[in-house]
């Protein structure tokens, strides 16, 4: 218990000055990403119902291709590695190793992210001859610019070399400190575990077909195989998304709520479940693929089904942790103490609020998870409906409103205003629940993800009590309101950049759990146990099914082409 | 450990949940006989199907009494046949795949709804009981002209129905 | 206001979360109750449906 606690007189900034500059510049990356990623997703709302189009039908695609990559790659994972710098950093209260070595990854990341940035821009611009019109998922035989790839791949290199700087401050603290990993490490070492376990999948893919492939060293790959390896990867990304989020909700909201982690013991229990079963599941993304078996299916149903136990233990832990808040600020009864929480502080708001999302998108992911019942919402905007209560709230707001809370130890400023942080993301809130609300409920009368128009010259949809009209209208106010908040949002954090420095002190010390880590099993730290298990899983799983994919249509495919994106739009105009 | 009394309830609960869902989908499964596409259909050398003895020829055919095989080829931005007409009261069983890149095959408003990957074949058995008039969507981004991709699927009653190619 | 009034200090054995409880009770109600019609009204009643 050396180090739970930063002294509460002394600011991350003053105390480790250099972490704090590449834990500012990561989260900066991220919102240069979420900046551009809103602009591309207000464009999309508007042009999917048909609202305002100014753009070609045909260009949707690139918008889309860098609202998802931008979004969910590039936001997410430079937020998480700032907050991971910033939690391995205070939680052991020593700075890192090298810092030359923390800015290689940082420019590493960086690097990865122009290369594939310029390759879906390319797609703008027809006399470029470089697009990476494919989307997020980038299925094969679609083929984008090698860039594409290879921005890739540098990308998920300096994640790696990202985690090795976080294991060695862990090494190096552990070989001078006895005890429990502080849980902040603890949650950052069993997040990176997971990651490198997944992104074995998608680096195969890449290095091994995708990439040989589009520079043209190899004629076809296996479409079947390469999107397997990317639903490998493409769940526990899902999580890589979601761990700082919890990160946050377990560490920090219960000091912002005015009390204590409930349990440390379930917060490791959770994590463990999360390196554990996070990866043995990405065949629930390929329910309706041809060429796996119905029981390779089910294994992945079962799994994913379990994954939902660290999620519903999580629901319990952090909701007691804020009641216990509540409580000690005076509240009282069966559910009015909800009322003593601190509603009128950003921070704690933004996180609330996207707790309670995550609790619906919750559902939506359990009927995502159910096996036939995949009939109904596959390729749906069910989907997207779903992910952006997850990633696009219970990721994103948290995100948010854990930068209100870290503005001040990060850059010695205080928040311009913080009303109109409060208003950010309250709008964020209601935003997102015309929009997902509406694109459930498309979902449910089959109106597809990822299209510019649909709208279809032979049938219409039946939108059963409502209209479709309706849900467009909910799909467009919804996604201008997300888009108002995030301009809020970053033009808040900018005046408060441009005002002048505080003076004295800010409190932003984390209290102690209720029920710390001797409460709990010293085999819960034991990472190279989990480990093992989680291969262990990950070896059931995927064997048989890619042993049989490959069996049946061979490493580099029964006979395909390939169809590099610019190629097909040319033929769409001839 | 040190786990309060109500979150070991919450775990119970959890549990039942969990075991609640898997049931309820092997009883879809089982009860209501609703089968998950599969690797039945094998696989084919998407750059010859025209060679290919089941491909080289869309179309619908009848392999017995109420029964039909519909063939199905996925194209950028197209389906062949279009449309397709199966007699009402009639189990089609559809054979769809692609003849260049990822598509989706969804008859709007159903429950049908299959990945058309090339190189694969989706084999998938469907009962239509009563006449209607359905939209076919491809559902997975493949290409820039993706959103115009669609077909029709015309359920006509058993008397009306003229023969495998009307 | 968000004044920090710190009024008591609760520890792990005085606190009971019968509040916690009460709202993942409703919680567990509106799945159970969401996932019964989504699967049987929303996705059985959506036929035809694929069956072999």
């Amino acid at each position: 218990m050396t180090s739970e606690e930063l002294p509460g007189e002394e600011l991350f900034l003053d105390r480790f000055p250099d972490e704090a500059q590449v834990v500012r510049a990561s989260l900066w990356s991220a919102f240069v990403a979420l900046g551009i990623g809103a602009l591309a997703g207000i464009v999309q709302a508007l042009h999917r119902v048909g609202y305002v189009r100014f753009i070609d039908s045909a260009d949707y695609y690139t918008v889309l291709t860098l609202h998802g990559v931008l979004l969910v790659i590039s936001f997410t994972i430079f937020f998480l590695v700032g907050l991971f710098t910033w939690a391995v950093t205070r939680s052991l209260d020593r700075p890192v190793e090298n810092i030359r070595f923390t800015w290689a990854w940082y420019l590493t990341m960086v690097a990865g992210t122009v290369l594939a940035g310029v390759a879906i821009l390319g797609g703008f611009v027809d006399s470029i001859p470089i697009s990476a019109d494919v989307l997020f998922t980038f299925y094969a035989p679609l083929q984008a610019h090698p860039l594409f790839y290879a921005g890739l791949a540098v990308f998920i290199i300096g994640t790696w070399l990202a985690g090795f700087d976080w294991f060695r401050s862990w090494w190096i603290w552990r070989s001078e400190n006895d005890g429990r990993i502080p849980l902040q490490t603890f949650m950052v070492l069993t997040s990176m575990l997971m990651w490198y376990i997944a992104t074995i999948g998608v680096a195969i893919s890449v290095v091994f077909f995708l990439l040989p492939w589009s520079l043209g060293i190899i004629d076809q790959v296996n479409p079947l195989l390469t999107r397997t390896l990317f639903w490998y990867f493409g769940h526990p990304v899902v999580y890589f998304w979601l761990m700082p989020a919890y990160l946050l909700w377990y560490t920090v909201l219960p000091s912002i709520s005015g009390g204590r982690l409930f349990s440390d013991p379930l917060a490791r229990v959770v994590f463990v479940l999360f390196l554990i079963l996070s990866t043995p599941v990405g065949i629930h993304h390929q329910y309706l693929d041809p060429g796996i078996a119905e029981g390779f299916k089910f294994i992945a149903m079962t799994n994913t089904m379990f994954l939902l136990l660290p999620s519903l233990l999580t629901a319990f832990t952090v909701v007691a942790s804020m009641e216990h808040g509540a409580r000690q600020r005076g509240g009282e009864g069966y559910l009015s103490w909800l009322g003593a929480l601190p509603w009128r502080d950003p921070a704690f708001t933004g996180m609330a609020l996207a707790g309670l999302m995550f609790a619906a998108g919750g559902f939506s992911g359990m009927v995502n998870a159910g096996m036939n019942i995949n009939y109904l919402i596959h390729n749906t905007l069910w989907v997207p409906g779903h992910f952006h209560l997850t990633v696009g709230t219970a990721v994103a707001l948290t995100f948010m409103a854990a930068t209100y809370w870290l503005l001040p130890q990060l850059t010695r400023r205080r928040l311009y205003s913080r009303t109109i942080g409060l208003f950010q993301v309250v709008m964020w809130f209601v935003g997102m629940v015309l929009m997902s609300n509406a694109m459930h409920r498309a979902g449910l009368v089959g109106i597809p993800r990822r299209t510019a128009e649909p709208q279809y010259d032979g049938f219409a949809f039946d939108a059963g009590l409502s209209s479709v009209a309706e849900l467009d209208a909910q799909v467009a106010i919804g996604g201008t309101l997300l888009f108002v908040s995030v301009v809020l949002f970053l033009g808040n954090l900018i005046i408060s950049l441009l005002e002048d420095p505080m003076e004295g002190t800010v409190d932003r010390s984390l209290p102690p759990a209720l029920s710390g880590p001797e409460d709990s099993p010293e085999v819960l730290d034991n990472l190279s146990l989990w480990v093992a298990i989680a291969l262990l899983l990950v070896l059931l799983a995927y064997s048989l099914p890619i042993g049989a994919i490959v069996a049946d249509g061979g490493l580099f495919g029964p006979g395909t082409e390939s169809y590099p994106v610019v190629l097909s739009w040319l033929e769409v105009v001839t | 450990m040190n786990v309060h009394t109500y979150e070991k309830i919450w775990l119970v609960a959890s549990l039942f949940l969990i075991v609640g869902f898997i049931a309820t989908v092997v009883y879809g499964a089982a009860g209501a006989g609703i089968a998950m596409v599969d690797a039945s259909g094998g696989t084919v050398d998407s750059t010859s199907l025209s060679e290919n003895e089941r491909f080289g020829e869309p179309g619908v055919e009848r392999v017995g009494d109420g029964e039909y095989e519909v063939t199905v080829v996925a194209r950028q931005f197209m389906y062949q046949p279009d449309p397709i007409r199966v007699p009402a009261d009639s189990r089609v069983t559809f054979y769809v795949t692609s003849a260049d890149v990822i598509h989706g095959f969804q008859v709007v408003g159903t429950n049908v709804n299959t990945m058309v990957i090339p190189g694969q074949v989706a084999k998938i058995t469907v009962d239509f009981d009563e006449p209607a008039e359905y939209g076919i969507i491809c559902n997975e981004y493949c290409g820039q002209g993706h959103h115009d991709m669609e077909g029709k699927l015309v359920v006509v009653p058993e008397d009306e129905y003229g023969g495998d190619d009307a | 206001m968000a004044t920090d009034r710190e009024l008591k200090e609760i520890g792990h054995d005085e606190f009971d979360p019968v509040g916690t409880l009460t709202l993942i009770t409703v919680y567990f109600l509106i799945l159970v109750g969401m996932w019964v019609l989504t699967y049987f009204v929303e996705f059985l009643g959506n036929g035809p449906t694929v069956v072999g």
